[in-house]
């Protein structure tokens, strides 16, 4: 994929890979504290706005989704179009359990995070078990999204229906003030990036490497292909989860387009397109690029989804110069393999 | 009760139609075009459009049918000429993303340029009664022109020449291209026929329930849910699947609602996928 092409073309800040994986973590501090470093001065100069720190905060959600997202697919080959669902069933269970079950909000975090997290888990292992192609994981995985979309319409007395609802729980604390809640966002984006970076560097990171270049040669190496795709759905489903609850705590409302597909994985794919699929930093880079792009086109309305179409076609054809061929290559190994 | 499987007949008859298109690219070409909702939203579109300058509304409907197999014809062209030097999973995955962009382009353009027009084809005079309930006639003379398009479409693939080559195709690629057939012209064909499907199906719906802008993603959907349950590739399993989807459908809907009717369906989808992938009818290859 785009990784494997900059490594052979030598350095990229973006992709780069060094050849070793044992010395030190600096390769992935470093970047992480850089991004983070630059991305904490946001407030200093967006501060004043409530909407416009509201819109960061929304960037870091969707950098997030991006990483999460890079790791189950990018990462193991998983198309995963349950983005936005996954991230529901952190805010919606999030905000259930604190609303209306009355348990604490770090509590319902965690229940949530970890619900989404078996969710992710299980719709890999159902993926794995059965040896879904990519195909039939994306149309299973839109299933599952389409299904939680409805779900959330049709329980309305739970779920508030189409409106969603506001939530009471967080409220007057530090969660509802303009800039705290952005810190605490770029707080989950870095532990997020850090955790996804390491995990490249680990044995992990090879296994992904080696599963996604040739699949029956990584099985016959003795890397357990099965194990480490659930492994994979399972930490990007968790930050998916943990993602959607941070967001809902923070906006103080949840409702469906919030996590809806046309609304999430829709931008999610677009943003990873734009990032470059199977990098270090690309995903974040796409998703903060795709958030000043998106309010600044906010003025053209509805054109801005024909952009966004036009885009899509674009960065899969031509743009990103691994994309088509890597695909391409990624499922003809998959696919001889099978 | 016979209400709601009347009308479950109704939709389903227009369910099979709908995911036969999606179901011959699928198995031809390999191409899984999730434009297919987009491509019958324009049809309706221009239909209405047409009707709005004054044309009566048979040629109007004939043009609109005829824009949609336009729209195939331009998508072989343009969009997925790069598909057909892929092969297997890689083309169906870049079509689908491909198409996905698509969709979001006459989505977005639709949705700026006439936010609130929507197809609705009213078929007047009182109700027809059938086993004795009242049915509209609007949704009597869809359910026959779709079974007159179904048969033509079966009648099609079985005993004309063209048909044949197309099937054989779909059976063997390889096998087709050593007796002299094209692949990439049958495509082309199955393209612009379903273009043509999307756009009759959307005419035959508006005389049933308005179709407006913001439909395309919707018709998708449920085209992809019939054609998954009838077995992707297969003509008769859709049209079958279609049938059995609506009057569950139906039913569900007048029972608990249209969103949880829904759910049934995707569940149903799935656990088609999970247990049977080769589809209600199909056949494991």
């Amino acid at each position: 994929m785009t990784e494997r092409f900059s490594e052979a073309s030598g350095t990229s800040a973006v992709g780069g890979v060094e050849r070793r994986s044992a010395r030190s973590w600096a390769g992935v501090v470093w970047p992480t504290l850089g991004v983070g470093a630059v991305l904490a001065l946001v407030p200093l100069w967006l501060g004043d706005s409530r909407v416009m720190m509201g819109i960061a905060v929304l960037g870091l959600a969707f950098a997030a989704y991006t990483i999460a997202f890079n790791l189950i697919f990018g990462s193991t080959g998983q198309l995963f179009l349950c983005v936005g669902a996954l991230a529901g069933i952190g805010g919606y269970g999030g905000a259930i359990l604190a609303d209306i079950v009355g348990l604490p909000i770090v509590v319902s975090i965690v229940l949530s995070t970890s619900a989404a997290a078996l969710a992710g888990g299980l719709l890999s292992w159902v993926a794995v078990r059965r040896s879904l192609g990519v195909i039939f994981t994306g149309i299973v995985t839109l299933i599952f999204a389409l299904t939680f979309e409805n779900l959330l319409l049709g329980l309305g007395e739970l779920t508030g229906g189409e409106s969603g609802f506001l939530m009471e729980a967080g409220k007057g604390t530090f969660l509802r003030s303009q800039i705290p809640p952005y810190y605490l966002m770029l707080g989950m984006v870095l532990l997020t990036l850090f955790v996804y970076g390491s995990l490249r560097r680990s044995r992990y990171g090879w296994a992904f490497r080696a599963l996604r270049d040739d699949e029956v040669a990584a099985e016959l190496a003795g890397i357990d292909v099965a194990r480490y795709r659930i492994f994979a759905a399972t930490i990007g489903a968790a930050i998916l989860g943990l993602a959607g609850a941070l967001l809902a705590f923070t906006e103080g409302r949840v409702s469906p387009t919030t996590f809806g597909f046309a609304e999430v994985d829709v931008v999610v794919l677009v943003m990873l397109a734009f990032g470059g699929i199977g990098s270090f930093l690309g995903p974040i880079l796409g998703a903060l690029t795709f958030t000043v792009i998106d309010e600044l086109l906010v003025e053209v309305g509805q054109l801005r989804v024909f952009i966004y179409g036009a885009l899509v076609i674009a960065l899969f054809l031509w743009l990103p110069r691994g994309v088509v061929p890597a695909l391409d290559d990624l499922l003809r190994r998959r696919r001889a393999g099978s | 009760m016979t209400a709601s499987i009347l009308d479950g007949i109704v939709l389903g008859l227009q369910f099979g139609l709908l995911a036969t298109g999606l179901t011959l690219m699928y198995g031809l070409g390999g191409i899984l075009n999730l434009a297919y909702g987009q491509m019958a939203v324009i049809s309706a579109i221009v239909t209405v459009s047409i009707m709005d300058a004054g044309l009566p509304v048979v040629p109007a409907a004939a043009i609109g049918i005829a824009v949609g197999a336009l729209l195939g014809f331009v998508l072989d062209q343009t969009v997925f000429r790069p598909l057909y030097s892929l092969r297997d999973e890689a083309r169906v995955l870049l079509s689908l993303l491909l198409s996905l962009g698509v969709a979001l382009m006459i989505d977005g353009f639709l949705n700026w340029l006439f936010p609130l027009k929507g197809l609705s084809l009213f078929i007047g005079g009182g109700a027809i009664d059938v086993f004795g309930e009242p049915m509209r006639r609007g949704s009597l003379l869809a359910s026959g022109i779709t079974i007159v398009a179904m048969g033509g479409l079966v009648a099609f693939f079985r005993f004309t020449t063209l048909g044949r080559a197309v099937r054989s195709v779909i059976e063997d690629e390889e096998g087709a291209r050593l007796v002299g057939i094209d692949p990439r012209k049958m495509l082309r064909l199955i393209l612009v026929l379903s273009g043509g499907i999307a756009g009759l199906v959307a005419l035959t719906r508006s005389m049933v329930a308005p179709v407006d802008v913001t439909a395309g993603f919707g018709i998708t959907v449920f085209a992809l849910i019939v054609t998954v349950v009838g077995g992707l590739g297969s003509i008769t399993g859709a049209l079958a699947a279609g049938i059995i989807l609506g009057v569950i459908n139906a039913i569900a809907a007048s029972a608990i609602g249209t969103f949880m009717s829904l759910v049934i369906l995707l569940v149903a989808a799935a656990v088609t996928i999970l247990v049977r992938p080769a589809g209600l009818l199909g056949v494991k290859e």
